[in-house]
């Protein structure tokens, strides 16, 4: 039992290894002043796979740029943000894909997580790659109606894993990030 | 010459509306602090008093932090030379406020916060006697509030609209009044008062924002109102408060202001006011969960 555990956690490793959240461009609601600015930054300063951060403080947008090896946690990030009083308006991710298959609703893991692809026509996605979160408080709430009614599974107002992905899986439960491209 | 100047204000003022404000001078706005951060203020008072022949000075010490992405609260101290024979210590204050509502979009909020705040007061209602005072007016106050004149209790309701052009904000609180330490308060004050206020602020600079380093300068108007509710004793005031505020180094602020009554029929000590006040805040200071 303890092999298996070790052997995945090695897979786990690699797997982090060679597929990599690079960047982000986040984009904040809510928000003009500097201090609220100020304020977010300095949260999001404080993520541990935070790297450095360039910020655009006429669109609110901030870089992150994140530390290689380390584990991105994009519903952290989104908990920064809302920490500082504010939400985000869109979140941009730069992710490093090695012949990748995405067709219209199918779940990829990716970089320890799972992504659920949502409005893309079949495609592989090679190279370095941007796919926007789509997940609820991920987007405005206008954006987040808009998705909402183009899908009817569960799993995209939950953001976790349910009977919709996998009739009869295990993996119910079990936290799903829906993106786009 | 100034007219020109005038104008000049005026229409830089409108192009530089683009992105509004809502760090109040005088109220506070439906938004909070940023969670596990901490403000530290000093805010002083200087206004005329019509009995005596000296000038009125509050000094209020205060912190503020935030506990959660909804719950912020502020502790105040109170020291004035205005009920005392001397500078003294005067009280001091708690305040709490829930953000309850917030819509957000991009440039643009909503936001709603229920508020409560406890004062406990260590003034008498009346200025003491002066030893041989021949000059001595008479003291004419039907005013009381939570900063300084009355312990007492408030709870109120504060909605604040972030508009790419404009943020407004509305508060109405309900204030009561209780005794304060030492001394029981005379019939003739209110013991119940309603508050109310319209704020309004803009970014006059920078322009463009361009670093955090930049200092900023916003501009606020602000309507504040108190009616007295007890019977006999009903009365009223709306102050006008426009107010100058600098923003050094995204972290820190200065403020100055000038209130005066507009209108009413409230006899008041303080019906006109300067307000100097300096802000620090502190981000992050308690590690993350």
């Amino acid at each position: 039992m303890k092999t298996i555990l070790i052997a995945i956690a090695f897979i786990g490793a690699q797997l982090t290894a060679s597929a990599q959240y690079k960047k982000a461009a986040l984009q904040a609601a809510g928000l003009t002043c500097a201090m609220c600015s100020n304020a977010t930054q300095k949260a999001l300063k404080t993520l541990p796979f935070v790297d450095k951060i360039d910020t655009d403080l006429n669109t609110t947008t901030f870089i992150l740029h994140f530390k290689p090896n380390t584990a991105v946690n994009l519903d952290q990030i989104r908990q920064k943000v809302e920490g500082a009083g504010f939400s985000v308006a869109t979140l941009k991710v730069t992710a490093n894909f090695d012949q990748v298959k995405v067709e219209n609703d199918t779940h990829i893991p990716f970089a320890g997580q799972t992504l659920h692809f949502m409005n893309v026509k079949p495609q592989v996605l090679q190279g370095e790659k941007e796919v926007t979160v789509i997940d609820k408080d991920f987007v405005t709430s206008k954006v987040y109606k808009k998705y909402s009614a183009q899908t009817k599974m569960t799993c995209y107002a939950t953001g976790t894993m349910a009977e919709c992905c996998q009739p009869g899986a295990k993996t119910a439960g079990k936290r799903v990030y829906h993106v786009t491209i | 010459m100034l007219k020109q100047l005038f104008l000049f204000f005026a229409f830089t003022g409108a192009a530089a509306a683009a992105q509004a404000q809502e760090l109040y001078v005088y109220t506070e706005p439906a938004s909070n602090m940023a969670v596990n951060s901490l403000g530290v203020r000093v805010t002083s008072k200087l206004f005329p008093m019509d009995h005596v022949d000296y000038k009125g000075y509050r000094l209020q010490p205060e912190v503020m932090f935030g506990f959660s992405k909804k719950l912020m609260l502020h502790a105040s101290t109170y020291f004035s030379n205005m009920m005392q024979k001397q500078f003294e210590f005067e009280g001091a204050s708690v305040y709490a406020k829930y953000r309850f509502i917030s819509l957000d979009d991009v440039q643009s909020h909503f936001r709603m916060a229920a508020f409560v705040k406890g004062a406990l007061i260590n003034n008498p209602y009346m200025p003491p006697m002066r030893d041989h005072d021949h000059a001595a007016k008479p003291y004419n106050n039907e005013e009381l509030d939570l900063d300084g004149s009355s312990s007492g209790v408030s709870g109120g309701i504060i909605a604040t609209q972030l508009l790419h052009k404009l943020a407004l904000s509305g508060t109405v609180a309900y204030d009561r009044y209780m005794r304060n330490t030492k001394d029981e308060m005379p019939l003739f004050f209110s013991k119940n008062a309603l508050n109310y206020s319209l704020s309004a602020g803009y970014l006059l600079f920078p322009r463009k924002y361009k670093n955090y380093k930049q200092t900023n300068v916003n501009l606020y108007v602000e309507f504040l109102g108190k009616s007295n509710l007890d019977q006999y004793r009903r009365n009223y005031y709306v102050d006008a408060a426009p107010a100058v505020q600098l923003i050094i180094n995204s972290n820190s602020r200065v403020d100055f202001g000038y209130r005066w009554q507009l209108y009413g029929n409230m006899d008041r000590v303080m019906d006109r006011s300067f307000l100097l006040r300096y802000e620090f805040n502190f981000y992050n200071i308690r590690k993350q969960q």
